[in-house]
């Protein structure tokens, strides 16, 4: 018996570190977010649908050349109101252009214009509102800038703001962005508020680390989640917006396509060819939804709480 | 430690801090603190909750601001505007090990970052090379390993996390560090392992601790010297088997009565002795921090005083007598 037990055993070295060792895989943050967001099936479809649409929106127009100034069927009675066909996928329109290019086009801007923008917004927001969550002093100023900033009627400015410095695209992005980053900063300072005096950053200046350090590494990095938030709200909200505007004459302007300006031209012919309304206006609604599905999967993902 | 070479490394001079808590009269979380820290000691803050202990050790890592008073390092003012330089090398020498090891870290960085932040603050390094040998030594100091830099605090246990945040105050090489209740958010078991790596550290590295706790039994074990402070009021200021011998004011006495004693016998016929001070004799004028025995520190006034003289004669003729 005792022969047998000295087989089986032997005796273990005793090392004091082999408990401090982690046996868990690596943890990566960015990783952990890929994975999260294509674990969801759904999401990874509509992504996929997005990144057709975009990219086909995005691509098309140069290749069709197409230019809403330019009709050489206008006098064409034949070309006009054509249904959906294989030479003419979306059919044609009043003039005689084919709806399939126009959309796309108009597609094209209005994506680029909400894409710009939100870019700009975020940016500007993001840098200003962290500073404005740490600086009291600048807190005093900011909050009366937001809050003349917030009551005026964004309608009110963008038909003064399209007087004063007409329609086309980089008065449109002006337009879009002049008051609306303030809102991201003020959304930013809120939450720069709420995390600023957490143990950690009290930590971090005890250490010495400058306020701009404290920003980008410890208050930043803490608020991805809720920033993707807000660009998968932002970025549809945009485009809503850039349409409303063209639809309502204050946009892009008659020489620029843009998916609001479509929608408006194309709203007068609903009773007797209502495709060429519902078609702009799915495209419009199949690029938002599936930017705000993807968006909030994307900020979901960036919530370490939902890594396993 | 003997009496001659005491260095008084802080010393916290009748200290007020007060908070605006929006009503008519501020709240003074602290009122006129007064004690030395010595180089190379443990010294022990000791309260309950809400007395003030922690704003102290925030107002010496100059978190909090003073309302009265002043702070000294090796007899330099800290407290109040000092220049960059000033202000560089207080943060060098002063360190704060925190009481949430969880809350404390930052949890979006890698324990590198973490542990090298004050080394990138002060550029405290030649090259990437000595900045991670640094950490490297920093992590094996407080038993960590080397492969845990690029691992992230969540994945830590508590005990280990804090270990981390000890490691980050060590590599700043400080003379003082402020513990503030370094081990009331660990596990029991863990407890000791922490307050055994603080002492290693402080016998390799002579430093001073201020070690800010709620536990009598962890501040026994730890402390040099003791200061008991009630709602603000520093009411008792001993060395540590002394305050335990002798303890004089009513509040001490009543802590000391509230320790658990791992002993059922013991526990059952001990009696609680709660500190009510509405009940107390206010009779005569104010009471002050007054020396009764050298180095022994007690809030009374002159008739209290005499109380308590009566009362350490009477326990060291006793003592005297049973040897």
């Amino acid at each position: 018996m005792e022969e047998k037990d000295k087989e089986l055993f032997s005796f273990a070295d005793f090392d004091e570190y082999k408990s401090e060792h982690i046996n868990a895989p690596r943890y990566s943050y960015w990783k952990s977010v890929w994975r999260t967001f294509i674990s969801d099936k759904f999401t990874v479809a509509v992504a996929i649908i997005l990144i057709i649409v975009v990219g086909f929106a995005l691509i098309q127009p140069s290749f069709s050349g197409y230019d809403p100034m330019v009709a050489p069927n206008i006098n064409n009675g034949a070309m006009k109101f054509l249904s959906p066909s294989k030479e003419h996928i979306f059919g044609t329109d009043n003039i005689g252009n084919s709806v399939f290019d126009a959309v796309w086009a108009g597609a094209k801007n209005s994506i680029l214009v909400s894409f710009i923008c939100t870019a700009i917004n975020m940016v500007l927001g993001i840098v200003v509102g962290a500073i404005w969550g740490f600086s009291k002093k600048l807190d005093k100023y900011m909050i009366e800038v937001y809050n003349v900033v917030s009551n005026v009627p964004f309608l009110l400015l963008a038909i003064i703001l399209s007087y004063v410095i007409g329609a086309g695209f980089k008065p449109l992005i002006f337009t879009m962005t002049v008051t609306d980053w303030v809102f991201v900063a003020y959304f930013i300072r809120t939450q720069v508020m709420i995390i600023r005096d957490r143990e950690y950053n009290l930590a971090s200046k005890c250490l010495g680390t400058s306020t701009w350090t404290m920003i980008t590494k410890n208050i930043l990095p803490y608020l991805i989640s809720v920033i993707m938030t807000y660009v998968s709200r932002e970025i549809p909200s945009l485009i809503s917006y850039e349409v409303f505007l063209s639809y309502m004459g204050l946009g892009l302007g008659s020489s620029i396509a843009s998916l609001g300006k479509i929608i408006s031209q194309y709203t007068s012919f609903m009773n007797g060819y209502p495709h060429l309304f519902w078609i702009p206006v799915s495209v419009m609604a199949i690029i938002s939804i599936s930017l705000y599905i993807v968006g909030q999967k994307l900020a979901d993902a960036a919530d370490p709480r939902t890594h396993r | 430690m003997s009496e001659t070479n005491k260095e008084v490394l802080l010393s916290v001079k009748n200290v007020d801090i007060s908070f605006d808590k929006g009503g008519p009269k501020l709240f003074r979380a602290v009122k006129n603190a007064n004690f030395d820290i010595y180089r190379g000691e443990t010294f022990a803050l000791v309260g309950e909750s809400g007395s003030g202990k922690t704003t102290i050790g925030r107002a010496i890592m100059r978190i909090n601001e003073l309302s009265k008073g002043e702070i000294t390092f090796k007899g330099k003012r800290i407290s109040g505007k000092l220049s960059k330089e000033e202000d560089r090398d207080m943060i060098r020498s002063i360190q704060m090990i925190f009481q949430d090891p969880a809350a404390s870290l930052n949890e979006r960085a890698t324990i590198e970052y973490c542990v090298s932040e004050g080394l990138y603050n002060f550029h405290l390094y030649k090259d990437e090379e000595d900045r991670i040998a640094k950490v490297d030594k920093a992590l094996e100091d407080v038993g960590l390993l080397p492969e845990h830099k690029s691992r992230y605090p969540h994945e830590f246990s508590g005990g280990q996390r804090q270990r981390v945040g000890i490691a980050r105050a060590m590599i700043m090489e400080p003379e003082l560090i402020v513990a503030d209740e370094p081990i009331s958010a660990l596990d029991v078991s863990i407890r000791a392992q922490v307050l055994n790596l603080m002492n290693k550290l402080k016998a390799e590295k002579g430093l001073t601790y201020l070690f800010i706790a709620h536990d009598l039994s962890v501040v026994r074990f730890i402390s040099d010297r003791i200061a008991v402070i009630h709602l603000g009021r520093i009411v008792e200021i001993a060395e540590t088997e002394e305050l335990f011998k002798h303890p004089l004011h009513p509040y001490t006495i009543s802590l000391l009565s509230a320790v658990p004693m791992p002993d059922p016998v013991i526990e059952k016929v001990k009696t609680h002795i709660v500190y009510d001070e509405s009940k107390r004799d206010h009779s005569g004028e104010k009471p002050v921090l007054q020396e009764i025995r050298p180095g022994h520190f007690v809030f009374a006034n002159d008739r209290e005083m005499k109380e308590y003289e009566a009362k350490l004669q009477a326990a060291e003729k006793e003592e005297a007598l049973n040897k």
